[in-house]
């Protein structure tokens, strides 16, 4: 029968640091194995289109400019994703992968949520495509 | 210090009013930060209790129906304007309390109590239920952390033979510090005084995760921010009674400053070690165990003065 | 002579909002004075309706909904999920990945076990357990995040096996975190069983003996507490633990301090296993080739979640959606004992009587018809849509 068991970590506490990290003043790193945003790379990519069908929130969609030169567009919607890494394990040919150093996606609107992967002129080919067959097209960040 | 200062002044600048109502601010912030750091993290940072007073003063007060309104509106202002008169006689920032007379000390005591009877008052007089069993749980706790806490402060009172607080606090020094001539008087006042404050271990009253918020439960807005800040200004004249009884007298601010630091300090310490007493287990820690130590101090103490002035003629015989 | 004077209830309902509950449910209590004399209960709030979508999603996708139906048990619903397909495509998991599976499910049991501590503290007005438990867990938050890439739903399981491995350096850094979790789990222990203030909350409070456990059917460390030696992990085993088994942690006296001292038991059974798999762990493959139809069956699938029993039923038509996925939380099986021993203790302690099943609200919410009258009915999606247009209108 103790009173007052949790004395010797009360003392101790009051001369160590607080444990608090002080974000966003200090980060810590995240781990080799995180799972942040979404990285396609256009250059391996064979168009099974195996992620799209596995995606359990439907966060990928997979734009045709040209089936046998294997040029594709991908729209991967940030706000849609799970991050959970079922594409890239369903992925037979590595293109996609789950980053580990970008993961403060926090945005005021909604368009650095909306991200187009692929070669530069395959990305304009479907904006204007998109532009040509909606009212208001949604412009989206271009990144490769 | 014996300064004179112009009553108006005393009354509602210093040591009175604005200082005092800003100073139990940075106490309600010395605490917070003292719990914190016992439990390994950072705490507030010192503007908070302002805000939160800012806050509270800011937002609508909403009346719950059922009430009786001139009740609600006027206890909170009741219980704040009592502790405020207690601080008129406790030498608030070691200097001389502003008024003294011969038995002030229970009438300090009683003022102080009076807030505790506004808050039952507030939680019964609505038709909450968490409320009404707050109010209930706030009168029990009163019943029973009362008379051992009455009793502790009696002890020096007793031993310097005067009930005035200004000359107890001016006598205390003179003699060994009533902390090691009463030890037992010493432990019972300052868990009395954890008591009185509704402190954890003994925040039955306002117990967050049993009944919501207490007797405070249906108070905002301004209300509720007159109640903290009583409670606040209580913590610092409880803090200032009990190292000036104990602690060897407040004879400067720099006196105040370190000797009711360090009984926050210690404060501080009991509110992190233990888990919430339910209402019966206080009730029943007083009344069994406070009331037995603070019976045998009180003897202690009468046979030390009738067998005091004794001992020379033992001595001589 | 006279008329009876029936007694004044006073009744104190506890929730759907109310500090104590950290999910809404609804419970209310006939007091008198400060004594509890009658206790309810209604759930139903957070009901999200997951049952009906895993019918619109593939095999795959419904991997990643299960796993969403709890926060701190989402491994284990993945896994129980991914255990029952297997089975209806007759695939066997390599051992390695069985390991996996059974270690991620040791770790979060600690997490639950370690976060339930924290905050069964926090109900009995004990905030420094709270805080210090609490900073425990980060370590080991910190260890899942290394391994698996996330916090809090660590998705590790797929169909056929397990998407991540462990290497030498991730090996080296749980055997350090199980190190400093031991040492700080048996400070734990001592604060619960030797901690004066604390005892006085927890022992002979909630009080359940074997007898009443059994008939009320409770699960997981409610019932173990009352001394039901039940454990599936022990009683039909899956994943890894034919190879590194676990012991049933069981104790008599039934009370609240019971429950504390078996879920703090049980941490060390988690360390001990986890210190062997990291050890002894088969070498191989971490996946096996599932087909994306499963054949038509009916499967049963059942793992040991941290509160108990979680059981899954699934029913394939042959297509690569389900047809049916029917789960039962252990929570379920456990509000019984807080109904039946909370009569004629002090509202005090309430709170943490409800605390102390681990209760999860969110993953027990399942559609009940209550029925005043005599007969049973089944509701057609058609009439449950027609029924919420009527009741909004």
């Amino acid at each position: 029968m103790t009173i007052g068991s949790m004395l010797g970590d009360i003392v101790e506490s009051f001369f160590k640091k607080p444990v608090t990290i002080k974000y966003p003043f200090a980060k810590s790193e995240p781990p080799q194995d995180f799972r942040g945003k979404v990285v396609w790379n256009a250059e391996t990519c064979t168009g099974c289109t195996l992620c799209v069908k596995d995606c359990p929130s439907n966060a990928l969609e997979l734009f045709v400019v040209d089936k046998t030169a294997k040029k594709f567009v991908m729209l991967y919607r940030a706000d849609h994703c799970t991050f959970c890494g079922q594409c890239e394990v369903s992925c037979r040919s590595k293109s996609i992968e789950l980053s580990n150093d970008q993961w403060e996606l926090a945005a005021t609107t909604l368009t650095p949520f909306e991200v187009y992967y692929g070669r530069e002129e395959d990305v304009k080919t479907i904006l204007e495509q998109a532009a040509q067959t909606e009212a208001g097209p949604s412009q989206g960040e271009q990144a490769e | 210090m014996n300064i004179s200062i112009n009553p108006i002044v005393s009354l509602l600048i210093f040591p009175g009013g604005l200082v005092l109502l800003l100073s139990g601010l940075a106490y309600e912030f010395v605490d917070r930060k003292l719990v914190a750091r016992f439990q390994n993290r950072i705490g507030p940072r010192w503007f908070q209790p302002l805000a939160d007073l800012i806050k509270l003063l800011a937002k609508e007060e909403i009346m719950p129906t059922g009430v009786v309104k001139g009740l609600f509106i006027f206890l909170p202002i009741v219980a704040v304007t009592a502790i405020l008169t207690a601080a008129l006689y406790v030498p608030m920032f070691g200097f001389k309390p502003a008024f003294s007379f011969s038995g002030d000390l229970v009438v300090t005591v009683y003022l102080l109590s009076l807030m505790t009877l506004c808050t039952g008052l507030a939680g019964a007089n609505t038709e909450d239920r968490f409320s009404l069993m707050g109010a209930t749980r706030a009168l029990t706790q009163m019943f029973s952390y009362e008379a051992p806490f009455l009793l502790a402060l009696l002890g020096p009172a007793i031993a310097l033979g005067t009930w005035n607080i200004g000359q107890i606090n001016s006598a205390a020094g003179h003699n060994l510090w009533f902390i090691l001539a009463q030890p037992f008087g010493f432990i019972a006042a300052v868990i009395g005084l954890m008591g009185k404050l509704e402190l954890p271990p003994f925040d039955a009253p306002e117990a967050e995760t049993e009944i919501v918020a207490g007797a405070l439960t249906e108070y905002s807005g301004r209300g509720l921010a007159l109640f903290h800040l009583g409670r606040d200004i209580e913590l610092v004249i409880g803090l200032t009674l009990i190292s000036s009884f104990y602690l060897g007298g407040l004879g400067s601010p720099l006196d105040f400053l370190w000797k009711t630091l360090i009984l926050l300090l210690v404060t501080a310490g009991l509110q992190s070690l233990f888990a919430r007493l339910r209402i019966d287990q206080t009730v029943g820690l007083w009344w069994r165990v406070g009331s037995i130590v603070v019976l045998l101090q009180l003897l202690a103490i009468i046979i030390g003065k009738v067998v005091g002035p004794l001992i020379p003629f033992l001595a001589r015989g | 002579m006279g008329s009876e004077k029936k007694p004044e209830k006073f009744v104190v309902s506890i929730g759907p909002q109310h500090p104590a509950l950290k999910e809404p449910g609804h419970f209310e209590f006939g007091v008198e004075g400060e004594v509890v004399t009658s206790a309810t209960a209604r759930l139903g709030f957070v009901h999200r309706g997951m049952e009906k979508g895993t019918e619109s999603r593939t095999w795959v996708q419904n991997l990643y909904l299960m796993e969403r139906v709890c926060g701190i048990c989402s491994h284990v619903h993945a896994m129980a999920y991914a255990q029952g397909v297997e089975k209806l495509a007759n695939v066997q998991v390599p051992p390695r990945a069985a390991a996996i599976r059974e270690l991620i499910a040791e770790l979060e049991r600690i997490h639950s076990h370690l976060l339930w501590l924290g905050v069964a503290a926090h109900e009995g007005g004990f905030d420094t357990l709270f805080m210090y438990s609490w900073r425990d867990r980060e370590t080991v938050m910190d260890l899942l995040e290394a391994i698996t890439g996330n916090r809090v739903n660590y998705s590790a399981n797929v169909l056929g096996g397990v998407k991540i491995d462990i290497d030498e350096a991730k090996s080296a850094a749980l055997l350090k975190g199980m190190d400093f979790l031991e040492k700080r789990t048996q400070h734990y222990m001592r604060v619960v069983t030797e901690d004066e203030t604390f005892l006085g909350r927890t022992r002979r409070i909630g009080t359940m003996s074997p007898e009443l456990a059994l008939r009320l059917g409770s699960v997981g460390p409610t019932g173990r507490a009352s001394g039901v030696p039940y454990d599936v992990r022990v009683d039909a085993p899956y994943a890894a633990y034919n190879e590194f088994p676990v012991k049933v942690v069981t104790d008599t006296a039934g009370d609240l301090e019971a429950r504390f001292v078996v879920r703090i038991k049980e941490l060390y059974e988690s360390f001990r296993v986890i210190r062997e798999l990291v050890d002894h762990m088969a070498a191989g493959e971490l996946t096996t080739r599932i087909p994306r139809r499963m054949p038509e069956g009916e499967v049963v699938s059942r793992v040991e979640a941290p509160r108990g029993e979680l059981f899954y039923f699934l029913k394939s038509n042959g297509s690569d959606m389900p047809e049916r996925i029917k789960v039962r939380t252990p929570s379920l099986c456990n509000w019984g004992s807080i109904l039946a021993t909370a009569v004629g203790h002090k509202l005090a302690d309430m709170p943490m009587i409800l605390a102390g099943i681990d209760p999860c609200f969110s993953c027990n919410d399942r559609m009940v018809l209550v029925n005043r009258g005599n007969n049973l009915s089944t509701w057609s999606w058609e009439d449950l849509r027609q029924h919420g247009i009527e009741y909004y209108k």
